[in-house]
Order: C-alpha cells, then structure tokens, then sequence
C-alpha cells in the first residue's frame, strides 16, 4: 500500500474525469503570491489552505485554514511552512478553491478479496461515521465493469433521487474507472459536495492508497508516496529504505519512539511474532525491523547500524526462524559489522544481545555470533532447539 | 497421502536463473527420497532451445528451455504443475499462459511484488476453470516423502533434521515462507512430522484461502491436524474458523496468529506482510482472529512459543486414540554428496592445484600483487612501474627505478604510423577488425627485426659482462656464436643524426648514482661498431636492455617493457583510424613490382 497526499490523488482523479477544486500545492508563502497574481480562479473566489503532510487531525491543529482570500492564504501559507508537528516538519500547503455547497456525500472504493466494492452514501463529512448503515455497497469481482443500472440502484439505494441519482451514480462510476485504471486499492471522497453554480458533483478531498507494486506500469505517478502511519519517515528509516530499494531480498526499519527493545529478526512473519512476545512479555518495542530473501550483507550491516543507535535501549533481538535460504554466516556478518563497529563508536554500554536462528551456513552463523563474547559483547547464542520466541523471554525476565 | 504436491507431480518451472536454483534445491529432495527429478521442463524465451544442468546426487540431468508453456506440455505430455519465477512485471502473463493450459492444473507463483490486481484475476481465473492458483510470493508446497515445489523446506540438512523424508499427520498453511520451515521442524521435534506444507504467499490477497487447503486436508485421511500459521488483517483466519466450526471437522485446527503487538503500538503503525493490515473496527485484528478460531474449536496456543507444546499435545492426543502409529524411522539415509569445494573446506580432499601462481591473488575483496593489496598501493603513493616490479619481478622497487622505467615507457610508447606494428594496426583498424585483434595484429610484429630486440640484447650484453670479456672479445664471439649484435644499428638513425631518445635516457641513468655495468659496456661496443659504419649505433632497445639488466629486471621479462608501452600507442592509432571512420586500405599498384610471368593460356587438365 501507498498512500498518495491530496495534490496527487486529485490529479489522479481529474484525470479520470472527476470534477475537483482548482488547486495549486507550494512550498513557500512567496510562491503562492506569485501564482495568486497569475492565477484568476484565486482572486475571484474564497480559498482553503492546508498543510499538504500525511498528518491526521489538521483541523485541530490549526493546519486547515478556510474562507481566505489570496493574502489570507499567503499569510497562512506563511505561517504553516516550517511548523513542527511531531517528526514532521511542514514544507508544503495545498491552497485549493472553496467551493460553495449545502449538500455533502461520501463516495470510496476499495480493495476487496473478490474484487472492489464501490461505496455511496448521500451524507458526508464526519456524519459518515456516525451513520455507517447509511453507507451502501456495490460488489464487483476483479476484471467487472459496474453497469449504469447497477450504479444508479447504489445510488437511489443510498437515498439519492431525481437528476442526482444519475448524477451520483457517474460520480461513482468515474471512482471506479479511476480505482480500476490507476491500481488503486483504496480510493475515498468525502464530502462529494454539489456546486452551486452549475449544480455539478465535486470532489473536495481525496484519500487515495495506490499498490506500490503497480508503480512500474504507471510512468506518470512522479510524485512521492507518503508514510502511511501519520507521521513523517525519520532520515535513518530513508536510509534504510534507500538500501531496501537497491538490493535483492529485504531490509525494514521502522522507529517506535520511547521503547527499550530492540528488534533485528529475520522474515516478514517472524519478525511480527518476535514483536508479539515483546509486548507479550510486557517489554517496550524500541522498532520494528526485518531482513529476508538473503539480503547482501552490507545491507544487513546498515540496518544493524541503525537498531544500534536507537537510545536508551537494553536489549537487542536478533531473532529468526530456520531460514529457507537466507545464509545465516554471510547476513550474520553483516550483523557482526554492524555491532562492531555500533561498540568502536562506544555504543551498546550495557545492551544485552539475544540470538536465535536456523538455515543455511547456521552452525558457522551462530559460532561467529558466540565468540563476540571474547570481545566483550553482552551476547547469549541460541540455536533452532531453542523454540523460535524463547530469546524474548529470557531477555525480558526480571 | 498428501495434498497438492505429490509422487505424480511432474513439474514446469517459468523463469530463469531463480527457477534453476529451485530445481536444484527440488532435485535434493527426490534424491534424499530417491525419486527421479520431478523437474521437466523450463519456460524462459531468452534460453529457448538450452538445457540447464541440475545436479542429482553426484551426477547431472540435462532439462530442456522452452519458449512456451505449450511447447513443454508438448514434449512432457505429464506435466501437471507450474512453478513460476519470472518478474512481477511478467508474472501475470505467465501465469495466465500456464493456467490456460489444459495439462496444467496447479500454477504456485513465488514471485513477489506482483500488483493485487493481477494476483486476483489470476485467482479468479483459476476459480472459473477449477484449478489451483497457489501465492503470488509463495515460499513453496512441500509433501513429505512424495514431493517439493520450490526452495521451501530449506539446505538438505534441514530436510533431514525436519524429517521431511517420510510421512507425518500434519498438514501446515502459512502466509510466511520464513516460518514455514519453523513449523515444519516444530511439527517433527513435537510431533511426526508433516504430510503437506503450503505458503500460500503473504500479499493482501492470495490467490487461495485457507478454506480451500482445510477441505483438500479433511479429504486427506493422512492428514490428522493441521496447523495455520496467521497474521492480522484481510478476513483468512476468520473464514477458516468459520469452515472449522460449519460442521463435525475430521482433522483437529491448531492456529497461531501474529499481530498483537499491533494493539500497544502507536496509532496507524502496521508492519509485517503486505496482508497484514489493519481492518475497521477491530475486524482482522489479531485478537479477533484468535478468538473466532478458538470460538470454532480450534487449539489456539497463547503465543507463538507455546505452539510446540500444543502439537506435541495434539499428536500425544492422536497416538493414545489410536489414530496415528509412532513412525518408523529408515535406517540409511542418501546422503547428499559435497562438492569438491565443500569437501575442500570440511578438510575432507586434497585436490592436486592445476596451476601454480606466485605474483597474484584476487580471491579477497581486490587483488594483491606479490601479497600487496592494491588499493593500499594506491594510497601510498606507488605508481604503475611498482606494479610491473611486482608482478614482473616480484619485488617492491624503489623510486628511483620506478622513474627509469617511466620514462623508458615514455620514450617507446609510439614511434609514428610508419614502424610494422603500428601499420599492422591501422591496417586491421581500416579492415573494420576489433580493438583486441588490431592490436595484437600489431603485437605480432614484434620479432627479431621490430622491437623484439630487447631481451636478446640484453641477453648477450649480460653475457659479456658476466664473463668478463673485453669489446674484441665480445665482438667476436658474436660473430661466430650468434650473428649481429641484437640492440646495435638503426635502420635511419646514425651517427651524424642521432637518437634523442638514447641519449636522453643514457643521460638521465648515467646522472644517477647507480652501477651501470651492462649499460657502460654497451656503449664501448658502440664506440667500435659505430667507428665502423656510422648507423651502427646503440639503439633504444638495446639501451633499455642494458638499463634494465643493471636495475635488475630478469632477462625473460625485457621484451615485455616494449610490449606493453608500445600497446599504448597501438591503441591510440585504432582509436585514430576509428575516430576519422577511415576506409578499407588497398595497396596501390604501383607500390608493386608484378614479377609473375606474363598472362597466358591455361593448358587442359590432365
């Protein structure tokens, strides 16, 4: 899953058809002003300005101001750029044109197992969410075309009548022509709103999750996908990420501020159940990570590196299953590396190691891991007779 | 008994080099099982018409490269499943083809990163034509004792130490191909071992269910449990708990799920598989899977640790009703062969070296010349001369030597287009003939009468010197032992027109405070050959040879130090002719004297 800002998704969606706001997205108050005095549809109508950041709750914050006009915008541009929320830093706003309406709607369409499902509702906004019976479904399997009959039955369904069930039904069916085409798994306006001035439906917000494993077939997606999980991604889980893009196999970080266990299993499935103990065991995840599909050992030494500097942790877990075909001495020395010289750095002062892995090369992985001892690491080696989870519990005893 | 994968399958494999490490690791299998290689046919249109070698115990079985899937099942009319490996931006094509064929009934696919859309239409396809689509990004399906697909179950030992050689009772799907091998050798220290194992793959949406596996494992009377190994997000578990507890279930459910961790992380943060994603209100979440498997009847272990403990349960359960018999282990089993290059490592053979090298070595992380890593050479300042004083003489040289031989390089790097191999180039080059050749058509040249005087010159100096003969002496025993004297002469320089360039390197030597002895001899000899006829002057290879014989150079090394500065001005007039696109050389007529008899008439033959 991708997910896409509101600039692009918009795009997205006026390519298929779909009526939005004009908007334009900058990165500096002076930028603005410039396109405010060559841009007309900025001076003739109110404007809305948020910041363009994958934050949740901009409204609270403060980064959504509304009914601006150009120099309001500017002045608020001004005062958004720069803001520090959390680990994020504001560099750009979407100042887009208010566009007066009374009537809100919600119109998504998802991912499903069979297929999509298309969704309509004839409210909107935060009313959604508190009146989900109200939101009605459409159910296509993958490869189905929704027919005009079928979309306007969701829509008189959802309660639309007269000239908007035909209205709300195309609304729908250019959604799903946009979700179809673009490889979306998750496409979401809410509100749909009717313009005032010609009575058309229009799209004032877009949620847009595109499968980033599409993205070769897609030369036109040339902006940046956005963290998922409402902040902004550190500069050493881009680094790592950086890594993870040039290489076969895998190599994943994720930072959890404020924990004291550090994790470097091995395997997407693993690594989840490792975490599991942790929490399990009562402990403080300090991250997340992972490295499968036997990475080069460079890679694996990197993001050693990065576990390594995470503060305040006590305990690092270099879990794994019985790896198919990862070999454990050659990512093992990545990881031997990466300790190393974490501890030439002065780094790991009473951190425990904890090691548990199987597969290929496991014997001479594992001995190369014990005899860290003799360098003065804090390291206790377990092989596959250890059950895969038991590093967790010895290391989070009390 | 097994599912899916068994003693009939017979195998395609769609892809390249991916797909002919998993048939190496397949042919392990059937040779631990002692079967014949399941593997027999590859789909990859770059090698059509190929065969690639897979070793089976210490032989090698030739399969032949297709285009087409068609082509295969054409010639292996008992293909009935398709292993692909090809990119996720092919993969769907690939699939499709296989599906599509009628001898085909199940496609596994291991590649990853294939877009959710074309893994669903290649779900939905297999659906309508009743077939079985297995992943995208499946580690495998492996049945114990009857049949592998793909790299699942791991290196040969650890199909061993898992058992995997005969039959157990438990069937095993999971979504990681990490933990497969994890259960699998759970399921063999706890229990008896395992029938059948799938990874069903982790994306979002695979192209099976669990369903679909419990139904083929409750038809199975081999099978007596099945563990599932799940993960939060998407609705797998739950539809698997809800078939277990439709009705009375033959086999016993054993189901971890992984992802509460999920419950005391920040808001939003999700990792793990592509699957692994969080549903609405609370659906898909790890809790709510456990649960409804557990509400189902089945043996839901706490953590993933107790999981051992709960199928040593299960099978103790098994054993006391009855169901299952303790297995019989076998007693020999194949053992894989090692390759000379493991044998060698494990100390166990000695193999005679083919070739012996004293000067190089590259087999760490870049070459060491005569022990010396290059790249500290490098960095400490050494240059080019250092590198042949090691590698020609096995010796670190000193500065000074290292600057004769820069400048001997530098005067004989190019003497113009007219010598033999600069023309034997540039004729090569004006012939449309590659780099390599033109210059080696030049290199060729160099022989007795073009540059190739240098060892032999100073060879006989040597000689001289060693010996301690005088000028006459000398001169003499030349005359009757050898002929003329190699490194004196000059086809167009004299001594009324001299070299500059011996002269400049005779000067620059004899400034030096170094002994000269071949040099200083040589140009003894000069004096008395030269008094004789002006052009017998010492010339440049035979100055570099006296020179390079007193800095210590071994004599077989001195034509080289003309080779290879000479190749630098080969390649520059290749690089000449290309850079002007210069035409095809015909000898002129009148650069020819015809002396062949006149034209006249051929007589009948006899």
């Amino acid at each position: 899953m991708a997910k896409v800002l509101e600039g692009p998704g918009m795009g997205l969606m006026k390519k298929w058809g779909i009526a939005v706001p004009q908007y334009v997205v900058v990165t500096s108050a002076d930028e603005l002003a410039k396109l405010g005095q060559a841009n007309e549809w900025m001076k003739k109508s109110k404007l809305v300005a948020k910041a363009h950041e994958a934050l949740g709750s901009r409204f609270k914050l403060g980064l959504v101001k509304v009914g601006l006009d150009v120099n309001e915008a500017v002045a608020a541009t001004k005062e958004m750029i720069g803001r520090q929320v959390g680990s994020i830093t504001v560099t750009q706003v979407i100042v887009s044109e208010m566009i007066p309406h009374k009537e809100e709607y919600y119109c998504a369409v998802k991912s499903t197992r069979e297929g999509s499902e298309i969704l309509v509702a004839n409210c909107g906004g935060i009313e959604v969410e508190s009146n989900w019976d109200r939101v009605k479904r459409l159910t296509l399997d993958v490869g189905q075309q929704p027919t005009s009959e079928a979309l306007e039955k969701l829509a008189k369904d959802a309660g639309f009548s007269g000239s908007l069930t035909k209205k709300m039904a195309d609304f729908a069916g250019k959604m799903f022509t946009c979700f179809d085409n673009e490889d979306a798994q998750y496409l979401e306006v809410n509100p749909v709103v009717v313009r005032e001035s010609d009575g058309e439906l229009v799209a004032l917000d877009a949620v847009t999750l595109l499968d980033g494993d599409a993205k070769f077939r897609h030369p036109d997606w040339n902006f940046q996908f956005a963290a998922e999980f409402g902040r902004a991604y550190s500069k050493d889980e881009m680094d790592v990420m950086a890594v993870d893009s040039k290489i076969k196999g895998s190599v994943k970080f994720i930072e959890i501020p404020g924990g004291d266990t550090a994790m470097l299993p091995a395997g997407g499935g693993a690594s989840v159940y490792y975490s599991d103990a942790v929490v399990a065991r009562g402990g403080k995840l300090a991250n997340y990570a992972e490295y499968s599909g036997d990475p080069p050992d460079w890679a694996v030494e990197v993001l050693t590196e990065k576990i390594c500097s995470l503060p305040h942790i006590k305990n690092i877990i270099v879990g794994g299953a019985i790896a198919n075909f990862t070999d454990v001495k050659k990512t093992f020395g990545g990881i031997i590396n990466g300790f190393r010289k974490a501890k030439s750095d002065g780094k790991l002062k009473s951190v425990k190691i904890w090691v548990r892995r199987g597969g290929p090369r496991e014997k001479e992985g594992l001995d190369a891991m014990r005899a860290l001892r003799d360098e003065g690491f804090d390291i206790h080696v377990f092989d596959r007779n250890t059950p895969l989870t038991d590093i967790v519990d010895k290391a989070l005893q009390k | 008994m097994s599912i899916l994968a068994n003693k009939d399958t017979r195998v395609v494999i769609q892809g390249g080099q991916a797909g002919v490490n998993a048939a190496r690791r397949m042919a392990e299998f059937c040779y631990l099982i002692k079967r014949p290689l399941n593997v027999e046919a590859f789909v990859y249109p770059p090698d059509a018409g190929k065969t690639n070698e897979i070793p089976y115990g210490s032989g090698l079985i030739a399969i032949p490269v297709y285009k087409t899937i068609a082509e295969a099942t054409k010639h292996h009319a008992t293909i009935n499943t398709s292993l692909v490996y090809i990119g996720a931006d092919r993969a769907m094509k690939g699939g499709m083809e296989a599906l599509d064929d009628p001898h085909i009934k199940v496609v596994s696919m291991i590649t990853e990163g294939v877009p959710e859309k074309d893994a669903k239409l290649l779900g939905a396809h297999a659906r309508k034509l009743g077939k079985v689509f297995n992943g995208p990004s499946s580690i495998g399906i492996i049945s114990a004792g009857s049949c592998r697909l793909g790299v699942i179950g791991g290196a040969f030992d650890n199909l061993v130490l898992s058992k995997l050689y005969r039959e157990g009772s438990f069937g095993v799907i999971t979504k990681s191909g990490g933990l497969s091998n994890e259960i699998i050798w759970i399921c063999s220290q706890f229990a008896d071992g395992i029938t059948t194992a799938i990874g069903i793959g982790g994306d979002a949406y695979p192209g099976t269910d669990y369903v679909s596996y419990l139904e083929m494992f409750e038809n199975d009377p081999q099978t007596k449990a099945v563990v599932i190994v799940g993960e939060m997000g998407g609705d797998l578990e739950e539809r698997a708990a809800e078939w277990y507890g439709a009705k009375k279930r033959r086999i016993k459910l054993i189901g971890v799920v992984s992802g509460f961790c999920q419950e005391s992380l920040p808001k939003g943060m999700k990792f793990g598989h592509a699957g692994a994603k969080e549903g609405m209100k609370g659906e898909g979440s790890a809790r709510s899977k456990s649960e409804a498997l557990k509400k189902a009847g089945a043996l839901v272990p706490p953590t993933f640790g107790a999981l051992g403990p709960a199928i040593k349960e299960t099978y103790q359960e098994l054993l006391k009703s009855g169901q299952v018999k303790e297995p019989v282990e076998p007693a020999v089993l194949p053992r894989l062969p090692k390759s000379i290059e493991e044998a060698m490592k494990a100390d166990e053979v000695m193999v005679a070296p083919l070739i012996r090298t004293t000067i190089s070595d590259d087999r760490g992380d870049e070459p060491c010349y005569d022990g010396y890593p290059a790249s500290e050479l490098i960095n400490k300042g050494y240059e080019i001369p250092h590198v042949i004083g090691l590698l020609w003489d096995k010796r670190l040289i000193s500065k000074q030597e290292a600057e004769i031989i820069k400048r001997i390089m530098m005067l004989s790097a190019d003497h113009g287009p007219c010598v033999s191999g600069a023309y034997a180039t540039i004729l090569a080059a004006c012939a449309g003939i590659g780099l390599s050749q033109s210059v080696a058509a030049g290199m060729i040249m160099i022989g007795p009468r073009f540059g190739g005087a240098v060892t032999d010159a100073g060879r006989w100096f040597k000689h001289a010197v060693d010996n301690k003969m005088n000028v006459d002496e000398f001169l003499a025993y030349m005359k009757k032992n050898v002929g003329p004297v190699p490194g004196i002469g000059h086809r167009v320089k004299s001594l009324r027109n001299p070299d500059k360039r011996v002269k400049e390197l005779v000067g620059y030597v004899k400034s030096l405070s170094i002994k000269t002895p071949c040099l200083d001899f040589a140009l003894e000899v000069e004096k008395v050959t030269a008094a004789k006829k002006d052009n017998l002057i010492l010339n440049v290879d035979g100055t570099m040879a006296a020179v390079l014989v007193d800095i210590g150079f071994p004599i077989d090394s001195l034509n080289g130090f003309f080779i290879l500065s000479r190749t630098i001005g080969l390649i520059g007039h290749w690089v000449d002719q290309k850079r002007q696109d210069s035409r095809l050389i015909r000898l002129f007529d009148y650069l020819v004297n015809y002396a062949a008899p006149k034209r006249r008439e051929v007589p009948p033959l006899k």
